[in-house]
C-alpha cells in the first residue's frame, strides 16, 4: 500500500537526517552556534567511504568506520584549530562570538568543498552498497538491501549516542556543559574537551550519514548542502540543543518530504524544509522542544 | 609625537581619505591597463565593491550578519532584466525600479528578522536567499530559468561603464561616510554592541535596523542592476551563496567595520582571483582560507595592518592611575 | 504630585510569582532606596518600568499616562532612563560616543549633545578616556560611563539598578555626589542596592521587598529598624 511504503520510506530517511541534525544539536547545545560546515562533514564520509572502497578494494564494512573516524577527526580539528576563541574571552570579537562562528564555519564550508572539487574533481562517485540484495519484501513495504540495513545501522548508532549521552561519564559532562558552561568549570569539568568531543561526535555522525547514503546519493563536492540545510531545519525545529526534539523532528521532516515529493511538488520539494525553517524561526524560534530564552 | 587615531571622527576621516585614495587610484589605472578584458575585471570589481559595501553596513556596523546580499544583487539585475526583457523598458526604468523593488524586500525582510540574531539570522537569510535563487531557477517560463536573460547594454565603450560604476561607487561611499558620522551612525554601531542597552538609551531599534537593510538591499540593488547591463546577461548563478561567500570574504579580508576594508578587499579578492584564474581556479580555496585565517587571527582585516603601521609609538595617554581606576 | 505611579503589578514566570501585587508611587524630586533581599523582583519591577517585561496585572503610570505596553525605546525619550545591573555600556564605541549615543537619541542637536557630554565626562573624571572605546575601560568605569548615560537629558525618572556594587569607594562618591547634586534640583530617583550606608545616607525613604511584595515603605530609618524588614535579610532568627 502506497500509504505505508511511504511513511516508512519517510522513517527510514528520517533516521538519516537523525543522524545528521543529532550532532548539530549537541553543537548548539554546548557552543550556542550553528556549524554552516556540516553539511562539509557529511560530504567527507561519503568520499572516505566510497573512495577507500574503490583504491584499496575493501568491503564497505571496512571503509564504513573509516569514515566515521575521518568525520570525527575533522570535527575535532575544526574545533580545535577554529572554535576556541568563542569561550576563551578574544578580546576582538568580543561580543560578536556568534557572528564568528557564522563567518568562520561559512568560510570552512567554502574551503572544503572548493577544496575536495580541486583535489579530487568534481565528477561524482557512487558509492559501495553494504548488501548485495537489492531488493527486499517485508509484507507490503518494498526496498533495497544496502537501504534497509543503512537504516538498521543508523539506528542503531542513535541509539548509542543516545545512551552515551544520557549515562556515560562524557555523557553526562557534555549535558551539564549545556546547561550551564560557567558552572561546569567551575565543577571541574574540562570545557574544551566537552567542546572537542561533541565537534567530533557531530562530524562524525553527519560522515556516517554521508556515508550510508552515498549509494543513493553519489558523492559530490557539494552533496551536503542539502542535508545541511535539512538538519538546520531539523535543529530548529525540534529547537536547539534539543536531542530528543531533533529526533522527533527528523522522522517528522522525512515523511513530510516523503509524502510531500508524491503528493505536492517534486522540483520544489527541496524549498520545503527552507519554508519550514523560516516560519519556524519567526513563529517559534525556540522550536518544538527548545527552551524559550530570557533576555535581560 | 603626533596622534593620528585619537577620536573616532579622525578615525573616520582617514578612513574615507584612504578610500578616495583606491578609488583615485582606479581612476588612473586604465592608462596602465589598456586591456579591455582587464577593464572590465575592474568593473566587475566595483559591482563586487559596493555589493561589499552594502554587506558591511548591515553586517559590519550594524551587526546583522545577514547571509542574502547576493540575493539582492540577483534579484536587481533580475528587476532590469525582466523589464526589459518583457516589457522593452529602457534602462532609465529598470536601474531605479531595481533599487526600489530591491528595497522593498529588503525592507520586507529586515522587518521578518527583527528579533533574531547570530545563527538565527544567518539561518533565515540564509534560506530566503537560496528560496530566491530557486524560485528563479524554475520559473522558467518567466525567467527561462537557468539559461538566463539577455540584457541590452547601455555604453558604447567600456571606458564609459568604468568611469560611471567608479562614480557611482564614489557617490556610496561618500554617503555612506555622512551616514556614519551622523546620528545615524550612532544609532547602527550601538545596535550592533548592544541593541538591549541601546533601546534602553532610546534608539529605536526597529527603525534603524530596518533602515540598515533596506539601504544595504537598495546599494545591492543598484549594483545588480548596473552589472546586468554591464555584462548584458543575468542568470540565478548571481545568486549562488558561493558568491556571497565571496562578498563575506572581501569584507573581512579588507576589514569589517572599516569604510575602506569592503572596497579595498573587493579590488584586491577579484583581481587576485583572475590570476589565480590563469593558474587553475583555486581561488576560492584561497579565498576560503584566508577568510578563516583573518576571522580567526586578524580581525580587523588588511585595514588592521595599515592601522597598526601608521600609528605612531605612545599615541594614547595611558589611563593614569586617576581617582576612577 | 506622583510621578510614576505602580499599581497592583503581578508578574509570574511560569508557576513563580515575581511580582505579588506591587503598589507605590514616587513622588516628583523624591529620591527613593528601592531595597530587599536577592530574588525579592527588584530587578524584575525596573525591567518591567523600563519596558523589557510586560507586567502580567496592573498598571504602571508616569506623569498621569500609562505606560504599560511601551517599548524601552519609546520609554527613555519619554524620560525613564536606567543603569543594568549588570554594566552595559557600547564596547566598541568611544567613551564619547556612547554618551552621544543617549543624547542624539533623545533629541539633542549634535553641538548641544556634544558639549554635554564632554561636561559629564568630566563631572566622571573620565576625561582621560574620551576617545578610548568603553570595552578598554576597567568594570568601575563602565559602571561610570552607564551612569552618565543617563543624564544627558535629564529624565523624568532616573532607575539606578545596584550602581554601587562592586565600585571602588572614589567612583561610589563621584556617584553619590552627582546623584546628591541632581536630586537638589529637583530629579527623581529610584535607587536599587544592598549599600545600606549610601541608601541611609541619600535616601530620605526606602521601600523594603521581599518574595515579589513590598513589605515596607515609610522613611528609611524606619525601614531598617522594621522587624519585617530584617527578617526579610536575615531570616526570622535575626529578628
Amino acid at each position: 500500500m502506497l500509504l505505508i511504503d511511504l511513511t516508512v520510506n519517510g522513517l527510514i530517511i528520517g533516521l538519516f537526517y537523525a543522524l545528521m541534525a543529532i550532532g548539530l544539536s549537541l553543537i548548539f547545545g554546548i557552543l550556542r552556534i550553528v556549524n554552516f560546515a556540516h553539511g562539509e562533514f557529511y560530504m567527507i564520509g561519503a568520499y572516505a567511504y566510497t573512495l577507500i572502497a574503490l583504491f584499496f578494494g575493501i568491503s564497505p564494512w571496512l571503509t564504513l568506520p573509516c569514515a566515521f573516524i575521518a568525520g570525527m577527526a575533522l570535527g575535532w580539528a575544526t574545533e580545535r584549530l577554529l572554535m576556541r576563541p568563542l569561550y576563551s574571552g578574544y578580546a576582538s570579537w568580543g561580543v560578536m562570538k556568534d557572528e564568528y562562528a557564522v563567518i568562520i564555519t561559512f568560510a570552512l564550508s567554502l574551503l572544503l568543498i572548493n577544496l575536495v572539487d580541486k583535489v579530487i574533481g568534481p565528477n561524482g562517485y557512487r558509492g559501495p552498497s553494504l548488501v548485495a540484495t537489492t531488493r527486499v519484501e517485508i509484507g507490503p513495504f518494498m526496498a533495497s538491501g544496502h537501504r534497509l540495513m543503512a537504516a538498521g545501522i543508523a539506528l542503531l548508532v542513535l541509539i548509542a549516542v543516545g545512551l552515551f549521552v544520557r549515562y556515560s561519564y562524557w555523557g553526562r559532562q557534555i549535558q551539564a556543559v549545556a546547561q550551564n558552561r560557567l558552572g561546569a568549570s567551575l565543577a571541574g569539568i574540562d570545557t574544551a574537551k566537552a567542546s572537542s568531543i561533541v565537534f567530533a561526535l557531530s562530524g562524525g555522525l553527519a560522515a556516517l550519514a554521508g556515508a550510508l547514503l552515498s549509494p543513493i546519493i553519489n558523492a559530490t563536492p557539494d552533496v551536503g548542502a542539502f542535508p545541511a540545510v535539512k538538519s538546520y531545519v531539523i535543529v530548529v525545529l525540534g529547537g536547539m540543543g534539543s536531542i530528543p526534539g531533533a529526533a522527533v523532528a527528523s522522522l517528522i521532516l522525512g515523511v513530510l518530504e516523503s509524502f510531500g515529493a508524491v503528493y505536492i511538488s517534486y522540483g520544489y520539494r527541496d524549498t520545503f524544509g527552507l519554508v519550514i525553517l523560516i516560519l519556524v524561526l519567526l513563529f517559534r524560534p525556540h522550536g518544538l522542544f527548545g527552551e524559550r530564552s530570557r533576555e535581560v | 609625537m603626533a596622534v593620528i587615531f585619537n577620536d573616532t571622527r579622525m578615525r573616520d576621516r582617514i578612513q574615507l581619505v584612504f578610500s578616495l585614495g583606491i578609488f583615485a587610484l582606479v581612476a588612473l589605472l586604465p592608462a596602465i591597463v589598456r586591456n579591455e578584458y582587464w577593464q572590465g575585471v575592474l568593473i566587475v570589481s566595483m559591482y563586487f565593491a559596493m555589493l561589499a559595501a552594502a554587506w558591511n553596513l548591515l553586517a559590519g556596523y550594524t551587526g546583522q550578519f545577514s547571509l542574502a546580499p547576493a540575493a539582492f544583487g540577483m534579484i536587481g539585475a533580475y528587476v532590469t532584466g525582466l523589464l526589459s526583457y518583457h516589457f522593452n523598458a529602457p534602462p532609465l526604468v529598470g536601474i531605479p525600479a531595481a533599487v526600489v523593488v530591491a528595497a522593498a524586500i529588503g525592507f520586507g525582510l529586515g522587518r521578518i528578522v527583527l528579533r533574531l540574531r547570530g545563527p538565527y539570522l544567518a539561518l533565515t537569510t540564509l534560506s530566503f536567499a537560496e528560496i530566491c535563487r530557486l524560485v528563479i531557477s524554475n520559473s522558467i517560463e518567466i525567467t527561462r530559468g537557468d539559461l538566463g536573460l539577455n540584457v541590452p547594454g547601455i555604453f558604447d565603450h567600456r571606458l564609459t561603464w568604468y568611469y560611471v560604476m567608479l562614480g557611482v561607487l564614489v557617490v556610496i561611499q561618500l554617503g555612506l561616510y555622512f551616514l556614519l558620522r551622523a546620528p545615524a551612525g550612532l544609532y547602527l554601531r550601538a545596535i550592533r554592541d548592544d541593541e538591549i542597552a541601546a533601546a534602553s538609551r532610546g534608539v529605536k531599534i526597529v527603525l534603524w535596523k530596518t533602515n540598515a537593510f533596506t539601504l544595504s538591499a537598495a546599494i545591492s540593488g543598484l549594483a545588480g542592476a548596473l552589472y546586468g547591463h554591464f555584462a548584458q546577461f543575468v542568470s540565478p548563478e548571481l545568486g549562488l551563496l558561493s558568491q556571497t561567500g565571496i562578498i563575506v570574504s572581501m569584507v573581512v579580508i579588507g576589514g569589517l567595520t572599516t569604510l575602506p576594508g569592503p572596497i579595498g578587499g573587493a579590488f584586491l579578492v577579484y583581481v587576485a582571483s583572475e590570476f589565480l584564474r590563469d593558474f587553475g581556479g583555486y581561488q576560492l580555496i584561497v579565498f576560503a582560507l584566508l577568510v578563516i585565517i583573518f576571522a580567526r587571527f586578524f580581525r580587523e582585516g588588511l585595514w588592521g595592518f595599515f592601522r597598526r603601521a601608521i600609528e605612531r609609538p605612545g599615541r594614547r595617554p595611558a589611563p593614569a592611575p586617576s581617582a576612577a581606576e | 504630585m506622583a510621578c510614576l505611579s505602580i499599581d497592583s503589578v503581578s508578574k509570574f514566570f511560569g508557576g513563580l510569582k515575581a511580582l505579588d501585587d506591587v503598589t507605590f508611587s514616587v513622588n516628583e524630586g523624591e529620591l527613593v532606596g528601592l531595597i530587599g533581599p536577592n530574588g525579592s523582583g527588584k530587578t524584575t519591577l525596573l525591567n518591567i518600568l523600563s519596558g523589557y517585561l510586560s507586567a502580567d496585572s496592573g498598571d504602571v503610570v508616569l506623569d498621569g499616562r500609562p505606560i504599560t505596553g511601551l517599548r524601552p525605546e519609546a520609554l527613555a525619550r519619554r524620560g525613564v532612563l536606567r543603569m543594568f545591573q549588570l554594566t552595559r555600556v557600547f564596547p566598541r564605541m568611544s567613551v564619547l560616543d556612547n554618551l552621544l549615543v543617549t543624547g542624539s537619541a533623545l533629541g539633542l542637536p549634535e553641538a548641544e549633545a556634544d558639549r554635554r557630554a564632554r561636561k559629564l565626562i568630566e563631572d566622571l573624571t573620565l576625561t582621560r578616556m574620551m576617545h578610548l572605546d568603553a570595552g578598554e575601560l576597567s568594570g568601575g568605569q563602565r559602571k561610570l560611563l552607564e551612569f552618565g548615560s543617563c543624564f544627558m537629558v535629564p529624565p523624568r525618572i532616573a532607575l539606578l539598578d545596584e550602581p554601587f556594587a562592586a565600585v571602588h569607594p572614589t567612583m561610589k562618591e563621584i556617584m553619590a555626589a552627582i546623584i546628591r547634586r541632581r536630586h537638589a534640583a529637583g530629579q527623581t530617583f529610584l535607587l536599587v542596592s544592598h549599600d545600606m550606608p549610601v541608601i541611609v545616607e541619600l535616601c530620605p525613604r526606602a521601600i523594603c521587598m521581599n518574595a515579589g511584595a513590598v513589605i515596607a515603605d515609610e522613611k528609611t530609618r524606619a525601614v531598617l529598624t522594621d522587624p519585617v524588614v530584617i527578617e526579610a535579610y536575615l531570616g526570622e532568627a535575626a529578628v
